[in-house]
């Protein structure tokens, strides 16, 4: 019980501990030559106004000094680290920093040797760099130092599944296109060629006017008309009827229809014979 | 009045919330030692309230067994002996794997030791840090040691803890990295400022040479996971603990140390996490499909090629509160498929407002024939899979399905029915006609010679 009072004790002493500071925080940024692109300082209170921007072979040196407030001796945290994450993609990447048991801390960030950690920046967008110190006995620190604009990257590799979680996109059948009709008025014309014999016909039987005066004569007419019934069915079929209604009906019609023809043309017969 | 209403629908959903039952069945398997299984009595009666049978069998006890004759004997297992290193002989990784297959739901539990479910863990997608390195955070200042991290779940991230729950949840175990396995549905993430380390400490150099180390070095931030679930592509859910200490009486009475009375999300957590690993949230279903042409009703064994078509689905959600699967219309991203080894067609399958859990789409069948199908697949994290495949024709149309009396025919009909015409009136004529004598005489007289 003691114990577990005396280690809460502890506990809440390290708790109250006192805090930790920065010395000469710096950043500076060299191309591959080793020429300086900027320099600059950063601090814990306020961001970096400017962001950072690299090149494909720039180099960021960070430096600084991790020191106790009070005594001003230099500490080794635990947990120096460098959190680089993407706002929009929320990718995240964690860099450790080494730190000198006496406090001092130098981190270096080589393009042309990215490390694994950084995230992918496919879209070019800044990252927020922030500096995370944790370690017993202090107060731990996490502070949003700047943002960093990195050249474009390859994006993170998916999963070939991954899409199967997502909306797909559409997908529309490009249908064939329909068949193309000639003008109707040319349908017309041909109609009219097509029709035009028949002012020949008609022009000449207006010469000849021949006279169907037997056509209502009993022996004729059932003749013409099952004639006239065949020709009818021929059209309903093409325009309703299937096959075998029309083999079924054209059977049915077909004995009528020979017995009145036999009737007709014998009447024909006997009377070009009879006449005589 | 209005008190007594309120207490009605009070009493009706404490009456609902004692008979919540999964929607795969109640029978729970606990394996825990059982100097422990004290340790986790409200999580345990909390599922028992939920409805839940619970039975308790030591990691190397015999019996009872996990499967018997091919048939699993419990719907969910909770494996909470996360140091156990040598379990039952039935109680292997492969046989946790038939588990899943046969629809079993599993909670698992994995601590800084090396244990036969560490490697299985990796099987999952889950990639653990090297036996010994509990997750540490020193943010927020506490008291607490820094092995013991409270993590205030961010809403957004999951759908799982539906719940809105603000109070930290307390942690201590093992995190995990997270492969980019899209069956994996994160539920815990660990805080971005967390990181995997030693015990006591460690040294800082350690850790600055396993990240220039690469690859999975190195273990901090917001993308690990603490907890984790994944579903199989056979419906069953597993739940990956990064330590079961989460689920423990003493983390979910604890209270934090900056707002005393301040009660512990934990419990409230472990109820989330029960629900959705034992499909009591988040399960969905299709009661049916229909498809037919549109203005019909009657479905068809094939289809011509560029029919209008509709296709209608009928969708469930399991709701735990009354065990019943109710009409759900609130899927936004439901799509439809009409697929010949490629999709063909691809079209979003909305609800229909008016009628509770009919989603219809309305599309033109392509001008291809073959056998196609309606496919529905709808996977999103966290969520049942739904699947649906119907086999239907697509036929050219038939000798009279083509179009008709086509303009550019037009001649053509014209000609054939003037030669009827034609024949018809040439037949009239000669049968009646007149039998004149100047055509006879010289027929007859021709004859005559």
């Amino acid at each position: 019980m003691l114990a577990a009072l005396l280690s809460t004790l502890v506990l809440a002493l390290s708790a109250q501990a006192a805090t930790l500071k920065l010395q000469s925080p710096k950043l500076v940024v060299t191309d591959s030559m080793g020429t300086q692109l900027r320099s600059d300082s950063f601090s814990l209170s306020k961001q970096v106004a400017e962001a950072v921007e690299l090149g494909a072979k720039d180099i960021l040196k960070m430096t600084f000094q991790v020191l106790d407030q009070e005594t001003g001796n230099g500490v080794q945290p635990h947990q120096t680290f460098l959190r680089f994450y993407d706002e929009k993609t929320n990718e995240e990447g964690i860099q450790p920093v080494r730190v000198t048991p006496g406090g001092k801390a130098k981190f270096e960030l080589n393009l042309s040797k990215p490390p694994l950690s950084l995230p992918p920046t496919p879209n070019g967008d800044p990252l927020k760099v922030s500096l995370i110190i944790g370690t017993s006995q202090y107060d731990p620190i996490s502070v949003e130092l700047f943002d960093l604009v990195l050249p474009k990257s390859q994006p993170a590799p998916e999963n070939p599944l991954e899409s199967t979680f997502h909306v797909l996109p559409e997908i529309h059948h490009t249908f064939r296109a329909d068949n193309k009709m000639p003008p109707q008025p040319i349908s017309f014309a041909f109609i009219g060629i097509v029709l035009a014999p028949w002012a020949i016909l008609l022009s000449l039987w207006s010469q000849v006017v021949p006279k169907p005066s037997r056509l209502f004569s009993p022996s004729i007419l059932p003749f013409v008309a099952s004639l006239g019934a065949f020709e009818g069915l021929l059209f309903w079929y093409w325009v309703d009827l299937k096959l075998g209604q029309v083999l079924l009906y054209g059977f049915m019609l077909s004995l009528p229809t020979f017995f009145a023809g036999k009737t007709a043309l014998a009447s024909i017969g006997s009377q070009r014979l009879g006449r005589k | 009045m209005f008190p007594l209403k309120k207490l009605i629908i009070l009493a009706v959903g404490l009456f609902g919330l004692t008979s919540a039952k999964s929607s795969t069945g109640n029978s729970v398997l606990v394996v825990v030692e059982a100097a422990q299984k004290d340790d986790f009595s409200i999580f345990f009666d909390g599922m028992r309230d939920q409805g839940y049978e619970l039975t308790f069998r030591g990691p190397k006890e015999e019996a009872p067994l996990l499967i018997e004759y091919d048939e699993p004997k419990f719907a969910h297992v909770i494996v909470l002996a996360s140091d156990t290193k040598n379990f039952a002989k039935d109680i292997t990784p492969q046989s946790l794997i038939s588990l899943t297959h046969l629809k079993t739901n599993l909670i698992l539990g994995l601590s800084t030791k090396q244990t036969p479910l560490t490697s299985l863990a990796s099987e999952f997608g889950l990639i653990p840090p090297p036996p010994g390195t509990p997750l540490i955070s020193y943010f927020p200042k506490r008291e607490e040691p820094s092995t013991l991290i409270p993590i205030t779940p961010k809403v957004q991230d999951s759908a799982v803890l539906q719940s809105r729950n603000n109070h930290p949840i307390w942690f201590s175990g093992s995190p995990h990295a997270l492969g980019n396995n899209p069956l994996l549905v994160p539920i815990l993430r660990a805080p971005v400022e967390s990181f995997a380390s030693e015990v006591d400490g460690g040294s800082p150099d350690a850790i600055v040479d396993s990240a220039d180390k690469g690859g999975e070095g190195f273990w901090a931030g917001s993308q690990l996971g603490v907890v984790t679930g994944f579903q199989t592509l056979d419906g069953a859910r597993v739940t990956w603990v990064g330590g079961v200490d989460v689920f423990s009486d003493e983390y979910i009475q604890k209270q934090s140390s900056k707002r005393r009375g301040v009660q512990s999300g934990n419990r409230q957590f472990a109820h989330d996490v029960v629900a959705w690993t034992f499909q009591e949230s988040l399960v969905l279903r299709i009661d049916k499909v229909e498809h037919h042409r549109v203005n019909t009703t009657e479905p068809r064994d094939q289809y011509t090629i560029k029919d209008q078509l509709e296709f209608n689905a009928y969708i469930s959600k399991f709701n735990p509160k009354n065990r019943k699967w109710e009409p759900f219309s609130a899927l936004k991203d439901l799509q439809l498929e009409f697929t010949m080894l490629d999709p063909h067609i691809r079209t979003s399958l909305p609800a229909v407002s008016g009628t509770p859990g009919k989603y219809s789409a309305n599309f033109r069948a392509p001008d291809r024939h073959g056998v196609f199908k309606f496919v529905v697949d709808y996977k999103r994290k966290g969520w049942t899979a739904l699947h649906s495949s119907t086999t239907v024709a697509v036929v050219p149309p038939r000798h009279d399905g083509y179009p008709r009396f086509l303009s550019a025919a037009w001649p053509y009909y014209a000609g054939a029915i003037s030669t009827s015409v034609g024949f018809f009136l040439f037949s009239a004529f000669w049968l009646a006609g007149e039998v004149r004598e100047s055509w006879k005489r010289p027929g007859k007289a021709s004859k005559i010679e």
